[in-house]
């Protein structure tokens, strides 16, 4: 039987000689909405957006329509997605995002189809495939991008269009998300992001380090997202700041995120868990599963049915050292799965912010039973065992 | 120039079932005006890991995809859920002619997600206060709702008892 249906359609007529009108519908089981607005053809700029719900889940939901108006201007060139998803998606509707997406995949086809048309006045034998192979596609503003452009024309992290997560403290209380430090204990925040190194940070390594000795920790370990600080970038902060700064490298995996200690290499892309075991192991670093049972917006492992005998068997957990299982950016219950699963497979937890900006700095961290002053100390430290995860702030 | 005959039309539907008690199969299937493709997978639960993947893809200018079917076992043991987007991506690569195969993975995956989700938003409450109290109470219970959506947003009745207990303690 039929548990879930999304239909989406989109249709694109020509207005006038500059103008695309398009009509996108997005009908599911939950949601039904529309999206009217025009394009023109030259640049591929989009004016009169607007929207309309017909179905709906929270009372606040026709809010979003007031923010549509944000896609005004909006140039519908390949590596406009995540732009959409950041201004329409955070500020009106996710679901509306997702459809805008869709009518500006429509317009680019659209536009390379109208082009190949005019062309064919003047070769009325030239194929669209011939048409498109011989260049069509970058007359027509079309999706043929190579990952350079993509780069520079994706998410827009600087000026106006960084969306910044308001500060709000984490609703998990103290005896759900684990113990406080012990006096004497060595307080270090494993696990967060600085920008620009992390394009989902908001605030700078600086703002992130000040706010960790302001909060009173006793060290910070910058994760950056397959980012490798080098080890002079960290002594030089150390200095500066007078503070204990260590590096870890966050780095993705097919099996999820993974916090990397004592492992430098630069790895892009997606690497295998177990190739990446094999090169950690090799030069003796550390592999942590970041938040391994980081869940939903509206519902969680529990909802699913997961519980810790059945998520001890992920392959994942062959490959690991330790389990990350105080994490800033999860709820309470992933955080307690994984406390369950790192104490039924007797791995060593830790506890980090993943924090993307200040207000979240030292929310969770690791406390360590002797003070670390280097990176090699800190590797030992991991190896040993002697700390645990601690709610902090 | 208005005749109102249609340039281009886009149709694409996904659709998600159960395959045995527990299993899911989620299907996404694209009819365009150049464009014929469609994307299965098959998702074991409750780990939501794709265990099965097959598609098929036809396009007017872009050439097939050599090994399509060798390219998307790729996926297979990839958990539904947080952060899956930049691996499947990163997975299956970023070819011009890949782009939409990708993204129908990723539709099905939302499938997935959604289909739960919708479990969960059928014990809503029919009544406006209830409904408002229910909803309250999913952002209390997953932060990453707040500030997320207008419907989430800083200030919007929603979040008032997050911010209440939060935002205004930490002042």
């Amino acid at each position: 039987m039929l548990e879930f249906m999304r239909n989406k359609v989109v249709n694109v007529a020509r207005l006038d000689e500059k103008t695309l009108s398009v009509h996108g519908i997005l009908d599911d089981s939950i949601y039904s909405l529309e999206i009217n607005f025009k394009v023109n053809i030259s640049d591929l700029v989009c004016s009169a957006v607007e929207g309309r719900w017909l179905r709906w889940t929270t009372p606040e939901c026709p809010r979003a329509l007031t923010f549509l108006e944000e896609a005004e201007g909006f140039c519908l060139k390949a590596g406009i997605d995540e732009k959409i998803h950041k201004t329409v998606g955070r500020r009106a509707c996710r679901h509306f995002a997702n459809l805008f997406v869709e009518c500006a995949y429509a317009v680019r086809e659209t536009v390379k189809m109208l082009k190949w048309q005019a062309a064919l006045k003047e070769d009325c034998e030239l194929t669209f495939k011939l048409f498109m192979l011989n260049g069509g596609a970058a007359v027509a503003g079309s999706s043929v991008v190579t990952g350079k452009q993509k780069a520079s024309s994706g998410p827009v992290t600087g000026g106006s269009e960084v969306v910044r997560q308001t500060p709000v403290r984490r609703a998990v209380s103290t005896a759900s998300a684990g113990r406080v430090p012990a006096p004497g204990d060595f307080v270090i925040d494993l696990h967060l992001h600085t920008s620009p190194a992390s394009p989902c940070a908001s605030d700078s390594v600086d703002a992130m380090i000040e706010e960790a000795k302001r909060v009173s920790l006793h060290g910070v370990c910058l994760s950056d997202h397959n980012y490798v600080w080098s080890a002079e970038a960290v002594q030089a902060l150390r200095e500066k700041h007078d503070f204990p700064v260590f590096r870890v490298n966050e780095i993705v995996t097919e099996q999820g995120d993974m916090l990397v200690f004592g492992f430098y290499e630069d790895i892009q892309g997606i690497i295998k868990l177990s190739e990446l075991k094999k090169q950690v192991a090799a030069v003796g670093g550390f592999i942590v599963a970041a938040h391994p049972f980081r869940g939903f917006l509206t519902f969680g492992a529990d909802d699913v049915g997961l519980t810790s005998e059945k998520a001890m068997v992920r392959e994942m957990f062959k490959w690991v050292d330790g389990v990350e299982t105080l994490n800033g950016k999860v709820t309470a219950t992933e955080n307690g799965l994984a406390l369950e699963v790192a104490n039924g497979l007797g791995l060593p937890a830790t506890g980090g912010s993943d924090a993307h900006d200040i207000s979240t700095v030292g929310l969770f961290a690791t406390a360590f039973e002797q003070v670390i002053n280097d990176e090699e100390e800190l590797l030992a430290a991991l190896k040993e065992g002697k700390y645990r995860p601690v709610t902090f702030r | 120039m208005s005749n109102n005959i249609l340039n281009f039309s886009m149709n694409r539907s996904t659709n998600v079932e159960k395959i045995n008690a527990a299993d899911l199969r989620s299907v996404c299937r694209l009819r365009d005006s150049l464009t014929d493709a469609e994307v299965t997978i098959e998702v074991k639960m409750p780990d939501m890991e794709i265990s099965a993947i097959s598609g098929h893809f036809r396009h007017a200018y872009l050439e097939e995809v050599k090994d399509l079917d060798e390219r998307l076992q790729k996926v297979i043991g990839v958990r539904v859920g947080s952060g899956m987007l930049k691996i499947i991506r990163g997975l299956l690569g970023e070819e011009e002619n890949l782009e939409q195969l990708v993204y129908m993975v990723e539709e099905c995956c939302h499938g997935v997600i959604l289909m739960l989700t919708k479990k969960v938003l059928l014990k809503a409450p029919d009544d406006e206060a209830g409904r408002v109290a229910f909803y309250s109470k999913m952002v209390k219970k997953s932060i990453r709702l707040y500030d997320r959506c207008a419907a989430f947003a800083k200030g919007t009745p929603l979040v008032a008892e997050l911010e209440a207990e939060n935002v205004g303690g930490e002042a």
